[in-house]
């Protein structure tokens, strides 16, 4: 997918004035939340799963060697072919190869954040196959030309009343009212179930590979996924090696912590282990199956200090709980993966000079490493991201100077204590009549959105907390 | 191409690595234990698959024995499509019950398009997930659990298992002779998706209706026993 994240201040402040986007992404940065916060307490000890899973994680990625071999020597004893890619052409041009060498026409995807990630449907459709997104929300921005703004609901964008419009306008099946959730979910029903039918290939991600048994978990509620790993003559897995997990007990502790942390539910409808072709006398399934394992960078995140980035299971909680991306949405981040995972990741996989927005799109709230279910660090990976940006001379020289002067300052106390006094003074000053301002020099991005307000009197932070302190000596 | 990544990419993960004999890494993994299961809604394992059943928006029932199953089947199908006809895996199990007292006509093999209802023997229930767990093969094909509108499933008593990681210990002793199946499978509900504002639906792709009978001497509170925990703590 093409990188657009130079762009996301302007098309944050396009999407801030979107009134009706911004009221349903509210409501759902208070409903998402809301189902994971009583899924987690329904568990039981929830944090104690979480740091379970991260010791399996540290174990794994210590012996990630072994593991692999594992994973792929049991895989290909189950009758897969196991492919290692590079980069994103080298994954493509690998999965066009296996649909040419079948002479494929139709192609049926479920979900998969891999393909995405390397543009895979654009190679496809240029050589002439048909691709077809099955899961219900990556169908429909297919069918709109969109990318996904959500990893989880990747048209949560969406209104009912577009997606009717959508619907009536792309197929074409006369008069029909289609003005429930359940009329649009029954139409895409019936055109994708002969789609699964006729289809040649099938391409699924993964959500763990399983090294003991050389499976692939796959965790769907739609079962799209499934009918492509079923029904097409020759299956595709496309994943990356980072969702190795060592035991079938270990892919069972990260279905609880994935589905709780991503919608709420204690467990989705369909979590299936996958082995490789259909069986000597076994009725159905692909005649054919092929694992790609991509890198695109991942061995150098696992060399760098952001290795824990790999650690993430794509649940979406961080986004879910980020006020920046409730805020502004998944597409200003103008990539695959959007909110505090994106923000770290896509400057990682693409590149910090034209990703260096995404790392300060982030007020250390911290709420994000509260929730991830994967105890990433995300606002301290956040930080380092910017630093380096610093460091690499790839923030803009005047946020630099600003910042090399606000350290100089933050180290003179006094002359701190000093000016910050002043500066309030004067801004309670002015502000005095209105108690807020509607315009301020330097913050018109701020302030384009809110009122700033006018400080009250009673002086800086420092000087009340000092006068308290002595106070309390006296008192 | 492929050859040269994997070795690239298995001497970098090896450099970063300390070298360590197979046997140390897996008592190292075998030092981390496993997860805790999740809460059960029901001391009694029967009881909570039942309610978990139902918190996954299925539809349960009881019977006694396989005769009490063709009789539930055969209510079933008659009542949601006014028919007798099902198809069924190649299961022993399932060839041996007495369909023609139900008076159910089941079809044995692969589901098609137009099928409208098909069963399943489960080998296992899982009372932590209200699941059910199947594997592809003869004895039940992949697709019948995905094609239908309503996906009927049978699970005896004994071979529910309160939690995942015992699901797993059965799914081992199983599988011993190298007959691992394509594909192991846990079902949990009707197929059902949130795209669309955020609104669940069911009957995404997969089916409509999912309706699980747990055969053998259960009592009949029990169902009702499953809904009031239900109540007390819904989901
Ligand atoms: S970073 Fe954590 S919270 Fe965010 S998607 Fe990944 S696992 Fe989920």
């Amino acid at each position: 997918m093409k990188l657009a994240s130079e762009n996301f201040l302007q098309e944050a402040s396009a999407a801030l004035n979107a009134q009706e986007k911004v009221a349903r992404r509210n409501l759902l940065g208070q409903f998402l939340p809301l189902a994971r916060g009583s899924a987690a307490s329904k568990y039981g000890d929830f944090d104690a799963l979480r740091a379970h899973m991260k010791r399996v994680r540290r174990h794994t990625s210590e012996h990630l060697s072994h593991y692999l071999q594992q994973f792929e020597e049991a895989a290909v004893q189950h009758g897969n072919q196991v492919h290692f890619v590079a980069d994103a052409e080298q994954l493509n041009s690998k999965v066009l190869s296996i649909c040419q060498a079948h002479s494929a026409r139709r192609v049926a995807k479920g979900k998969s954040m891999v393909t995405e990630e390397t543009g895979l449907n654009e190679l496809l459709l240029k050589a002439g196959l048909e691709v077809l997104e099955t899961d219900l929300g990556e169908y429909i921005i297919q069918q709109a030309g969109e990318t996904p703004s959500h990893i989880v609901g990747p048209a949560f964008h969406k209104s009912l009343a577009e997606i009717r419009q959508l619907f009536l306008d792309k197929h074409k099946l006369g008069e029909r009212s289609l003005e429930t959730a359940s009329e649009v979910v029954e139409e895409a029903r019936g055109i994708l179930r002969e789609q699964f039918l006729a289809a040649d290939v099938g391409i699924i991600g993964a959500n763990a590979l399983v090294a003991e048994h050389g499976t692939s978990m796959l965790v769907t509620n739609e079962g799209n996924g499934d009918l492509c790993a079923n029904l097409p003559p020759v299956l595709i897995v496309c994943t990356t090696f980072e969702r190795l997990l060592p035991r079938a007990e270990d892919a069972v502790a990260l279905q609880r912590l994935l589905v709780r942390s991503a919608t709420g539910q204690p467990q989705t409808c369909y979590t299936s282990f996958y082995s490789g072709p259909r069986r000597e006398d076994d009725p159905d399934g692909p005649l054919e199956t092929h694992i790609i394992l991509l890198d695109n960078k991942r061995s150098d995140i696992l060399a760098s200090d952001y290795r824990e980035i790999l650690d993430c299971i794509r649940c979406g909680a961080c986004l879910n709980h980020c006020p920046i991306y409730i805020g502004v949405g998944g597409h200003p981040y103008g990539w695959v993966y959007p909110g505090p995972m994106g923000s770290v990741l896509t400057p990682l996989l693409t590149s910090l000079e034209q990703a260096q927005a995404l790392p300060n799109a982030c007020t250390s709230c911290g709420r994000c490493a509260e929730v991830c279910p994967a105890n990433i660090p995300l606002p301290d990976l956040l930080r380092d991201l910017r630093q380096e940006e610093s460091v690499q001379r790839i923030k803009p020289a005047r946020w630099r100077h600003g910042l090399r002067l606000h350290a100089w300052l933050l180290r003179q106390p006094r002359l701190y204590q000093l000016s910050t006094g002043w500066t309030m003074s004067l801004l309670g000053w002015l502000g005095k009549r209105r108690g807020a301002f509607r315009r301020m020099p330097f913050a018109s991005g701020w302030t384009g959105q809110r009122d700033f307000p006018a400080p009250e009197g009673g002086g800086t932070f420092m000087r009340q907390y000092a006068g308290r302190r002595r106070g309390a000596r006296r008192g | 191409m492929a050859d040269s990544v994997r070795a690239q990419l298995l001497a970098r993960l090896r450099a970063q690595e300390t070298e360590t004999e197979p046997e140390e890494i897996a008592r190292a993994l075998a030092a981390l234990g496993h997860a805790q299961a999740a809460r059960a809604p029901h001391p009694d394992v029967h009881t909570a698959f039942l309610a978990n059943v139902l918190a996954n928006q299925g539809t349960v029932e009881l019977a006694r024995d396989r005769g009490a199953a063709v009789q539930a089947i055969g209510r079933y199908l008659y009542q949601r499509f006014r028919t007798h006809k099902l198809v069924a895996g190649n299961d022993p199990r399932l060839a041996a019950m007495p369909w023609r007292d139900g008076g159910v006509l089941p079809r044995f093999g692969a589901a098609e398009a137009g099928d409208a209802a098909a069963l399943s023997y489960a080998k296992l229930g899982v009372a932590e997930t209200g699941a059910i767990v199947t594997f592809t093969g003869r004895a039940n094909p992949g697709r019948n659990n995905l094609l239908p509108e309503d996906h009927l499933v049978l699970v005896n008593r004994e071979d529910v298992v309160s939690t995942l990681e015992e699901a797993w210990v059965r799914i081992r002793k199983d599988t011993q002779a190298g007959n691992w199946p394509r594909g192991i499978q846990f079902i949990a509900g009707p197929s059902s998706t949130a795209d669309v504002e955020a609104q669940l639906v069911l009957g995404a792709h997969g089916p409509r209706r999912w309706h699980v009978i747990l055969v053998g001497d259960t009592p009949t509170s029990a169902v009702d026993a499953a809904r009031e925990s239900l109540a007390a703590a819904p989901l």
